[in-house]
């Protein structure tokens, strides 16, 4: 989760997410870069003694500043196309879970191996016990194996909401009458915490999401169809 | 970006952020290419002060050539930064199936060995 006051990204949790962090690196130095290009300018502008203003002829310089920003927008585009078809490669998932948004709790369905349906509702803060993260954990975390590609089948039965767990890279909008898939292999077992992306009413920051990821060996022995 | 340490567990450096966002600190290759960067910055404009005597011009061709070794020397570390990953993962896979399979009869080594022998 992310602590106190957290601007960066959260440490990754799956590959995509780590690819994710390389490329949000690589834009921050070429943000960085231009941004330093941008300042040293305008202190040239503001200290400058000429003061023709005149000066219409700049054809050389008028080019470059065509041609470069064009070639760093290919520099960024590159990178960032090649993240986003990585994004929809076929894994051949695992385990299938189907995330549904109400207002304002999400339900899960693990209907793979039986029919395991529970809510997962935030845990209001009289409820919570020492060590609870007020307003993110929940009464029924969602279950998952680590090291073994996953398929979320998300959407909603009322209004808009969004699925999010940003240290797996994920957020997908859950829409009523619609079906979106989401595939991501978490690499480290831990609680992971996200959050409804998309304003659904008055209790839109209070519908939580919780991830437990479990070794497959554990996971295996049933302990999420023990519910 | 990463969790504030546990008790016991050794401090996190303290981020160090230029222009209030680059996080120098924990951004791999951001320190090495802003450090040469400001050495090749420092090189550049002060040799062609030295050539030229200008002033401004020289500080024009420091900026130019922080921006120039800056990107260069970030996009090489990158580039190494990434092959290392790769390396990482194969080995990290490897060792995973050598675990997995040794012994069995999809032990890679057992395969090698078979034909190595045939």
């Amino acid at each position: 989760m992310a602590h106190a006051a957290q601007v960066g990204l959260q440490d990754a949790t799956s590959p995509i997410m780590e690819e994710l962090i390389t490329f949000h690196d690589h834009a921050l130095m070429i943000i960085f870069l231009i941004c330093f290009l941008v300042l040293y300018a305008l202190f040239l502008t503001l200290t400058t003694k000429l003061t023709n203003t005149n000066i219409s002829d700049a054809q050389e310089m008028e080019t470059v500043w065509t041609i470069l920003p064009a070639i760093i927008l290919v520099l960024i585009a590159l990178p960032s196309l090649r993240i986003l078809y990585m994004t929809d490669e076929i894994n051949n998932p695992s385990l299938t879970i189907k995330s549904i948004g109400h207002q304002w709790y999400w339900t899960y369905e693990y209907t793979d191996y039986g029919g395991l349906i529970f809510n997962s509702y935030m845990l209001p803060p009289l409820f919570l016990e020492p060590g609870d993260l007020r307003l993110l954990d929940v009464d029924n975390r969602v279950v998952l194996p680590i090291e073994a590609p996953i398929r979320m089948m998300i959407t909603s039965q009322d209004v808009l909401h969004s699925w999010a767990v940003p240290t797996l890279g994920l957020k997908t909008d859950a829409i009523p009458g619609r079906l979106n898939q989401t595939t991501f292999t978490a690499t480290r077992p831990g609680v992971y915490y996200g959050q409804c992306s998309e304003i659904c009413g008055a209790n839109h920051s209070f519908m939580p999401i919780v991830l437990e990821l479990i070794p497959l060996k554990i996971f295996e022995m049933g302990p999420v169809f023990t519910l | 970006m990463a969790a504030p340490p546990e008790p016991g567990e050794p401090e996190e450096r303290k981020s160090l952020k230029l222009l209030g966002f680059l996080d120098v600190e924990n951004t791999p290759c951001a320190r090495h290419s802003i450090l040469y960067g400001s050495l090749g910055s420092v090189v550049a404009g002060f040799g062609h002060f030295l050539f030229t005597s200008e002033i401004r011009r020289s500080c024009d061709v420091g900026v130019g050539g922080f921006i120039l070794v800056t990107l260069g020397c970030w996009f090489h570390c990158r580039y190494n930064y990434a092959k290392q990953r790769i390396q990482e993962r194969i080995a990290r896979e490897e060792i995973k199936k050598k675990i997995l399979y040794e012994g069995t009869h999809l032990d890679p080594e057992r395969k090698h060995n078979g034909s190595s022998s045939n």
